[in-house]
């Protein structure tokens, strides 16, 4: 009798295509068919995310000889003609597979409505819970039958802008598997120590996989009648969290959060520290098919979450915050590499804005500034070994191709192999774009 | 039969004691008449947009269901199984108003109320272990307010005059005295900070965005944020080392736009330019503004806060967004409400009694029509995610988990690893309760963690023991005590006879008892466990 919301009702399906003798519970239904649907294994993202905002002077858009250049030096890279930052001497050996955008060009300088922007292309307005890129990617990239989920957030520091980091329309199903700690209250202790395993992953003491489907058998009886008579999002979301939990729990993909047999080599090559182990826990994500991974770099141990939000003291912080970023993003992609996988993986570096050209000189700092700031795109999709746009001498605007953020989503799109302009239902009953209409996407970057 | 259950009513109780105190005569009546004027005015003005939009309205809630709803509600926890009994063999037609009575006189209410409104004001101390610090001052200032049922007004006017100097919003002090300061400690002490978090707690409206620039959608310019943070200029903001140069004077007034060389002086939101004498504080004018006929959102934010305390969502929604974009869905009831709260002195009590009295409040959660559907329609009581306190203070009375702290007590209160480890995974900040997602990490702490394996362990376990224990309960009648004690009500037919036929058969282990067990678990790892309904 009551059969509307034909999304977000995949379980009622599986459901009622449940087996129906033995021990198979309406828990873990075979999902053969969908799987063999895909025989193409789709690309993969992986997002760095730069919280607070990096200085885009002090990284990838270097200002040598002018007064705003500040402290730093520019090296060389890879690619003759294009200088990055000296603290990045890992990354600027790899620059033929890194394409700067160093023309990126946005109007909101509050890291709140930032970092929204940045996660889903557009601006909180009204009612419209806008879904976060991994969400929204993964829902393209996936498959709901994977054992692991199809997005994993490594340390997202949520609390800066909520909403920025959830599914928004697209419901629970396609929220993140959170793991580790976003850093926030700084702990020396949990600092020392990184943690990015699935917490209650194994079955209680004393109870074994025959008695845990007896339980879930139970469960499904109390499930079924709530369902019916209180039909409500919580409720739906409830199940799918359990489906999930279930199957990641049954995997041997879950091996992905353990290191055990990783090289201590490479464990070193990425910095034995939150962020360098994310970055590895990434790789081993996408080995396993995982499509989005977003891994944020808070900050190096002290500060509070929004790391790159370098008001005050900002040559030291930023040194520091690249003596972290550097080696473990530019062990990534070798990594990713020498496994195959780099082709496939579309590495992004983005902070939700860039940092005042001029420098505060009673607190030697740099303020939010969005008019003109820098963002890094590799691997996968992307034509490296080139700078697109450009700032003025002195940094303060754009000389040549201003991109939006959405202009930018438009692009992760392209080199994601998706088409921008797709639809998904939103939660106010109009279609939304993934990206928005009138985004120009940057062609010339796509590889 | 009567022997048997007297029984287990009185096992059931003595297991999951909770903390109401009985109290079987109704009190404070005072305000009843208008407390059912403004609930039958409530029911009114549902039921006219009902019409008006052709929603179908649901049946009236079973006494299982309102026991329970109301105890999440007004004490933040499900009953025990006990009170669920007594409730339901009740036959005296005003029950549920005594009922009512009794939990808004029960330590438990303060608790709760502590709960939500700390939430509300110091979000902070969710993810910022300095704050946290600051938890057991703030927490023990507001449960004795409410204690003391201080009404609404002057809770928002001690906050907003309270005397702060450097100290108070920089260096250490006391954490355990109980006072409001970790709210200008957790704003920094920054005028803007303190203008975005009192406009949005006590009069619902986000001006934050106009803090950089003019509002882009709605009528806010950048002048009327910084003219009302100008409010707190006399505030010292926290620096990063040790405060530089001179306090500003107390009462001063005015604060220059940052980016631009106006200065402007102190001004209600939406409003004029405030004309006080020099020698006023500028909180103090501001907190009389708050209370004053000419202060539009005050009441209004305050009644919606509470109503969707009971309803899961806001007549404004989300609940702290009162804009010319994102009107009321009733916007008559708001008024209504608002002219109540004032009249009846800002009483929480008072708005608590006229909204579980209305039968709106009182409806059934059950969907018996499409037109249902919306939340906001309150067609039917709306399924609402719990808090994640809700959700761990539910588990302890369901599976007889003391906790180990007085309620009543300022001290030691959130300290408990087990409740932390819930409040932490629980934590939701993105979504409202009616459009709560679930996590996988949710579920594998439900499933797997500790605590519930401690409460559905055969040697450690508290109820499922007693239940195991309990002399004279057949099969049939302990699975009935472990859904009462879970979901304050007894099987359906189908459950029954699955339940029962499973713990008769012992399940995979071939043991009755660890069956039970079994039961007990999938009761706890129910959505209607964790659901407010």
């Amino acid at each position: 009798m009551l059969h509307t919301h034909t999304h977000r009702r995949d379980w009622l399906r599986l459901a009622s295509a449940g087996v129906l003798g033995g021990s198979m519970c309406r828990w873990f239904p075979a999902f053969a068919e969908e799987a063999a649907a895909d025989p193409k294994r789709k690309r993969a993202c992986i997002l760095l995310w730069m919280s607070g905002g990096p200085s885009q002077i002090d990284t990838f858009d270097p200002k040598p000889g002018h007064e705003n250049g500040g402290e730093f030096e520019a090296i060389d890279t890879s690619v003759p003609g294009i200088q990055v930052c000296e603290h990045l001497p890992g990354v600027a050996k790899q620059m033929e597979r890194m394409a700067i955008i160093r023309s990126m060009s946005t109007k909101e300088g509050d890291h709140t409505r930032a970092t929204y922007l940045a996660h889903t292309g557009y601006l909180p307005q009204g009612p419209i819970r806008y879904p976060t890129l991994g969400s929204l990617f993964s829902k393209e990239l996936g498959s709901l039958d994977a054992d692991l989920p199809n997005f994993v957030s490594v340390a997202p520091n949520r609390f800066i802008s909520p909403g920025a980091f959830g599914p928004g329309f697209l419901g629970p199903q396609y929220a993140p598997l959170v793991v580790g700690d976003p850093g926030v209250t700084p702990n020396p202790q949990m600092a020392e120590q990184t943690n990015l395993s699935v917490r209650n992953i194994e079955l209680p003491e004393g109870v074994d996989f025959s008695q845990s489907d007896a339980r879930l058998e139970l469960l499904d009886v109390l499930e079924t009648g709530f369902q019916e008579s209180r039909r409500a999002m919580p409720v739906e979301s409830h199940r799918t969290a359990y489906e999930k939990a279930v199957k990641m729990m049954r995997s041997s993909a879950v091996g992905a959060f353990k290191f055990e047999d990783e090289a201590p080599e490479l464990r070193d090559a990425y910095g034995r520290n939150p962020f360098g182990d994310a970055c590895l826990l990434a790789r081993r994500l996408v080995e396993r098919g995982v499509p989005f991974i977003e891994v944020s770099l808070n900050g190096v141990q002290g500060n509070a979450g929004i790391g790159w939000d370098t008001h005050n003291d900002n040559f030291n912080q930023v040194q520091q915050l690249c003596g972290v970023l550097d080696p473990a993003w530019s062990t990534l992609l070798e990594d990713l590499d020498g496994r195959g996988m780099l082709d496939s993986t579309l590495v992004v570096w983005m902070g939700e804005f860039g940092r005042t050209p001029g420098i505060v000189s009673d607190r030697t700092g740099r303020d939010h500034f969005p008019a003109a700031w820098s963002t890094v795109l590799c691997g996968g999709g992307i034509q490296g070994g080139q700078v697109i746009g450009a700032s003025s001498e002195d940094g303060m605007t754009i000389v040549d191709r201003p991109v939006s953020m959405p202009d930018f989503l438009a692009t992760l799109c392209l080199a994601l192999g998706l088409d921008p302009q797709k639809q998904n239902m939103s939660n106010v009953g109009r279609p939304i774009r993934l990206a928005d209409p009138e985004a120009s996407p940057i062609t010339e970057i796509i590889g | 039969m009567a022997t048997r259950n007297w029984w287990c009513t009185a096992i059931i109780a003595l297991i999951l004691s909770g903390a109401v105190p009985k109290c079987t005569a109704a009190q404070s009546t005072e305000n009843s008449s208008s407390v059912d004027t403004i609930a039958a005015e409530i029911d009114r003005l549902i039921a006219k947009k009902w019409e008006a939009d052709g929603n179908e309205p649901a049946g009236l809630s079973s006494d299982e269901e309102f026991i329970r709803r109301v105890f999440l509600d007004i004490t933040g926890r499900i009953p025990p199984a006990s009170d669920v009994r007594d409730f339901r063999d009740d036959a005296s037609p005003d029950k549920r108003r005594r009922l009512v009575e009794r939990l808004l006189a029960s330590p438990t209410y303060i608790v709760h109320y502590t709960n939500l409104w700390r939430a509300a004001m110091l979000p902070e101390a969710d993810a910022d272990q300095q704050i946290r610090f600051f938890l057991p001052g703030f927490e023990a200032w507001l449960r004795s307010r409410l204690a003391e049922n201080r009404n609404f007004a002057e809770i928002a006017r001690e906050v907003l005059t309270l005397p702060v100097d450097a100290q108070d919003v920089q260096g250490f002090n006391q954490p355990e005295t109980a006072t409001p300061v970790a709210f200008y400690r957790a704003k920094e002490g920054k005028p803007e900070n303190l203008a975005a978090a009192t406009s949005r707690i006590f009069l619902g409206v986000r001006i934050e965005c106009a803090q950089c620039h003019d509002h882009p959608f709605d009528d806010w310019k950048q002048d009327e944020f910084w003219g009302y943070a100008a409010f707190f200029a006399g505030v010292r903001p926290a620096t990063a080392g040790m405060p530089d140069g001179p306090a500003p004077p107390p009462n001063n007034r005015s604060l220059m736009v940052p980016g631009t060389d106006r200065v402007v002086s102190a001004r209600f939101l939406g409003g004029d330019e405030a004309e006080f004498s020099r020698t006023s504080s500028p909180r103090d004018v501001l907190a009389d503004w708050f209370v004053s006929q000419e202060n539009p959102f005050f009441a209004r934010a305050a009644v919606n806060r509470i109503w969707a305390h009971h309803f899961g969502v806001g007549l404004v929604d989300p609940l702290d967004d009162f804009s010319t974009l994102n009107p009321p869905s009733h916007p008559e009831l708001l008024d209504v409400l608002a002219s109540a709260f004032v009249e009846n002195g800002y009483d929480f009590k008072f708005m608590i009694r006229a909204i579980t009295a209305s039968r709106t409040y009182q409806l059934t959660s059950e969907l018996t029509h499409e037109s249902q559907d919306t939340p906001r329609s309150f067609a039917r009581m709306p399924v609402r995610a719990m808090t994640p306190e809700q959700i761990f203070d539910s588990l302890a009375q369901a599976v007889g988990y003391r906790q180990p702290f007085n309620p009543e007590e300022a001290l030691n209160f959130n300290n408990d690893p087990a409740r932390q480890e819930f409040l932490e995974t629980f934590r939701n900040e993105a979504d409202s309760p009616t459009e709560r997602a679930s996590t996988i990490l949710q579920a594998l702490q439900l499933m797997n963690g500790e605590f519930i394996a401690g409460a559905t362990d055969l040697t450690d376990s508290q109820t499922l023991a007693a239940v195991i224990d309990a002399p004279f309960l057949d099969t049939n009648e302990k699975v009935e005590a472990l859904f009462l004690a879970t979901l304050a009500r007894g099987p359906s037919p189908v459950e029954a006879e699955k339940f029962g036929t499973y713990v008769a058969s012992g399940g995979p282990t071939q043991d009755e008892q660890n069956a039970l067990s079994d039961v007990f678990w999938a009761l706890l790892n129910s959505s209607e466990f964790l659901m407010n309904h």
